[in-house]
């Protein structure tokens, strides 16, 4: 009776222990065989925190141990475990992007010739692998957003801006944004369609950014059309400066999608400059004659144009570089 | 109106004053019963026998529990994530509300019902047919013969129950998941890896030690002060459950916000 | 040594029980202390063990002063006294031998050989040889009476203090219950101290009866010169005659005659 009764207790204790000690490694994802030390610097880490999956080709490889700011501070240092038997590719890097939208980050290993973003931060240390993050889906969205706003106001400014002769030699030009409009509509039309699932302010969102497109790419036939038929026009200075900074606009929007938020920025001061210009040129300060004679009026338009396909080329054909969301 | 007034102040006072002596009577109780440890002599052959009678007597009721909480989470969590949040936090929230709340709190409040009213009626009985008087005259420290072991089982015991309780919590929470929510096996899994933390753990032991002896604890204080014979003891019974969920419920609130 | 009380006085809250309670019981006597029920008695009795501290006076007991104890000096003194409570007070999750045994376990030298054995002698001596292994509830209301004075006797304490020991038996196991503490007096020179309300039995058993009357010893004597008071209460509460002890005209002034015995 005794000794029975003393069993019982001793075989309940120790299952509670057991069950509580092995629950807990199991839930903690197995316990850690030998692994591997990773590490790989990067200019922000996202929402990354420790205990993250580290995949490799999808496969879950390992986990994120720490991440750390680096003592100079120029960049941050994300440890990772991963399995020992991994063969890293020779030109290895880490990308840090959402695994849904719930806040859950992932360290994505993957080859710099499969992708090859400009923002990888190359870390002067041995065995430390470039790192890049995504910038966050909502960052993105917004960014867009701002980018068709500004495609709308650029398409009303050159509606009220431009005549005949300089029109003239924009016009190719001009017809090469509305062909970028499309595609970016398309993309933007296909994008919407992949993230079916998400919520309503994504979609709209993205169905504004196709909605801005479509509204440029009107402004600039109705252009078009005028600078068809019209007489010459009597106006605008500068307008060789707006250009140039419309030409920054697109290398900024081709150099770093991190940096969108900065060209967006840029965008905006091209138009109040833009402001400024065309109120001189109601005043009747700004010489016409400036403007027509002036070549690299076109040549910047024509320039900015050609940038701009480039970029939309890379999205069409690259579209995981930019809006690349496994979103579960 | 004057009397009224007093007396109405009369009755507030004097039920401070009554809080504040059962306070400090269940403080000089935990004193005397920790001084009472070193009496190992008394309250260590008793130790096992009372770890069986509140810790393994009480898996079966845990268990079941349990298992009903797991099931019930799984559904209720399948029913409210629809849309656009994924099914495997079907898995997380069974897991997180299992280990951190349902499967501490709901244990301890069932063991209030099962031990504490136990050890309230059975030590409340001994009190009015002066069987713990019959023990000081023989000699043994009452705190250390009936409270310390008492006190010392659940402390160990009930974080084992709890242990158990998770684990099946889970198990079954889990099973409901495949079987009616058609979920696999891996999602609920990955659901429940999701944002463990080992610490989560540690939180529930912590807890459920606290709430032994908060149960066993309150359990010894109204059995020892019982009065007045057979209705005392139901009386004590009684005060027992309802001191000691209440307890229960504020400690957790306590340990919520101090230690996570 | 002996038991001597002196001007104790204890008070329940506004309920004043003992108002300078004094007496002394000598070595080797068995005295008794008799009253209503609710006057004191038990009271009285659990100030001798230190299950209650006087507000005012002292208890000595074996030459020293009870109250002053701290918890080990208690248990050293409790040792050396026995106590048969009113209802037997045995534990019920035990056998009638453990029970006897208990206060045997805590003390040095004594091996499981050696209660077990000493555990049969107490048993036999109050007639209760072969039952130890059954459990309180499966014995008779005297017989639990009888196995409560063996726990008493078992570690063979200098004083025994009954609270109650024939109350509510039929007057044959009464007076088996007087023979068993009148052996304790002669066959062991035990000191004892009967509280009780049976006259019958008090007069059987005490070398001197004290009536315990409004907080305070109000008569002590021999049983014939209890007998042969002139003391009104005393003849009052010996003869049974209420109207003797509380006074004609009792039943008007609402005087309360039953109550409960206090801690019982």
């Amino acid at each position: 009776m005794e000794r029975r009764r003393e069993a019982l207790v001793g075989l309940v204790v120790l299952l509670g222990i057991a069950v509580g000690v092995v629950g807990t490694i199991w839930l903690q994802g197995g316990l850690r065989r030998d692994m591997v030390e990773l590490r790989a610097a990067t200019a922000n880490v996202g929402q990354l925190v420790a205990g993250a999956a580290v995949r490799f080709r999808g496969v879950s490889v390992g986990r994120v141990d720490a991440v750390a700011v680096t003592p100079g501070g120029e960049a941050v240092m994300v440890h990772m475990s991963v399995r020992p038997e991994l063969v890293l590719p020779a030109d290895a890097a880490v990308l840090l992007a959402p695994e849904s939208v719930f806040g859950d980050w992932q360290a994505e290993i993957l080859s710099l010739t499969e992708l090859d973003l400009p923002y990888f931060v190359d870390y002067p240390e041995d065995g430390v692998l470039p790192g890049a993050a995504l910038p966050d889906f909502s960052r993105l969205t917004a960014t867009a957003d701002e980018i068709a706003r500004n495609l709308t106001v650029i398409s009303e400014r050159f509606q009220i801006a431009f005549t005949e002769q300089t029109a003239l030699q924009l016009r190719s030009a001009i017809e090469n944004i509305g062909e970028v409009s499309d595609g970016l509509s398309e993309i933007i039309a296909q994008q919407a369609a992949r993230f079916e699932d998400l919520s309503e302010g994504v979609n709209a969102s993205a169905a504004e950014l196709g909605a801005a497109a479509r509204v440029a790419r009107t402004s600039f036939e109705r252009i078009d059309s005028i600078i068809g038929s019209a007489g010459a026009g009597e106006m605008l200075g500068d307008a060789g400066a707006v250009l140039s900074n419309l030409r920054s606009l697109t290398d900024e929007l081709n150099s770093s999608l991190g940096d969108m938020r900065a060209a967006a920025q840029q965008a905006d001061t091209t138009f109040a400059r833009f402001d400024v210009l065309l109120a001189a040129a109601e005043t009747g300060d700004g010489s016409v004659g400036k403007l027509l004679g002036d070549p690299t009026l076109a040549e910047g338009a024509i320039e900015a144009v050609q940038e701009l396909r480039a970029l939309l080329a890379d999205i069409q054909e690259n579209p995981r570089r930019y809006l690349s969301f496994s979103i579960f | 109106m004057l009397e009224r007034v007093s007396g109405a102040l009369a009755l507030v006072g004097g039920r401070t004053i009554t809080a504040l002596q059962g306070m400090g009577q269940a403080w000089a109780l935990l004193m005397a019963s920790a001084a009472s440890l070193r009496n190992a002599d008394v309250w260590l052959p008793h130790l096992l026998p009372q770890m069986a009678r509140i810790g393994v007597a009480s898996v079966p009721i845990a268990l079941f529990i349990a298992t009903f909480t797991g099931i019930v989470m799984s559904l209720q969590a399948s029913y409210t994530l629809t849309g656009t949040i994924p099914v495997y936090f079907v898995g997380t929230l069974v897991g997180k509300t299992m280990i951190l709340e349902l499967g501490p709190v709901l244990t301890a409040l069932t063991l209030a019902g099962r031990v504490g009213a136990n050890i309230s009626a059975e030590l409340g009985t001994m009190r009015v047919t002066e069987q713990v008087d019959a023990l000081e005259t023989l000699a043994y420290d009452p705190l250390a013969y009936l409270v310390v072991p008492r006190v010392l089982a659940a402390i160990l015991m009930f974080p084992i129950v709890v242990l158990l309780a998770i684990a099946l919590g889970i198990g079954s929470g889990w099973i409901t998941a495949l079987q009616l929510l058609d979920m696999s096996s891996p999602e609920f899994v990955k659901g429940l890896r999701l944002f463990f933390l080992p610490w989560d753990v540690w939180f529930a032991v912590i807890k459920s030690v606290s709430f032994g002896a908060v149960v066993t604890g309150v359990g010894c204080y109204f059995g020892l002060r019982t009065e007045r014979g057979a209705e005392g003891v139901g009386r004590s019974a009684t005060r027992t459950v309802v001191v000691a969920s209440m307890l229960i419920l504020c400690l957790d609130a306590f340990w919520a916000a101090t230690l996570l | 040594m002996s038991i001597q009380l002196v001007d104790v006085e204890k008070a329940f809250g506004p309920k004043e029980v003992l108002r300078g309670f004094t007496m002394r019981v000598e070595d080797g006597e068995t005295a008794a202390i008799v009253g209503p029920s609710g006057s004191g008695k038990s009271v009285l009795l659990k100030h001798v063990v230190g299950l209650l501290r006087p507000d005012a006076g002292s208890v000595v007991v074996d030459g020293t002063s009870v109250p002053e104890l701290n918890r080990h000096g208690l248990a050293q003194l409790r040792q050396r006294i026995g106590y048969v409570f009113q209802f037997a007070a045995l534990f019920d999750s035990m056998t009638i031998a453990e029970n006897v045994g208990m206060g045997l376990r805590r003390m040095p030298g004594w091996d499981r050989l050696r209660i077990a054995k000493r555990v049969e002698e107490c048993l036999a001596l109050v007639e209760l040889a072969g039952m130890g292994d059954r459990y309180p509830a499966q014995l008779s209301g005297g017989q639990r009476k009888r196995a409560g004075l063996a726990r008493a006797i078992a570690p063979s304490p200098k004083y025994l203090l009954y609270d109650e020991p024939t109350t509510g038996l039929d007057p044959v196991t009464t007076s088996v219950i007087d023979r068993l503490i009148l052996r304790m007096r002669d066959e062991l020179g035990v000191t004892g101290l009967v509280v009780t309300h049976d006259m019958t039995s008090a007069f059987r058993v005490a070398d001197r009866i004290t009536l315990l009357h409004g907080g305070r010893a109000r008569f002590t004597g021999t049983p014939s010169e209890v007998r042969a008071a002139s003391d009104p209460v005393l003849r009052g509460f010996v003869e049974g005659d209420p109207d003797l002890y509380y006074g004609v005209g009792w039943q008007n002034e609402g005087i309360n005659v039953g109550g409960h015995d206090h801690g019982a």
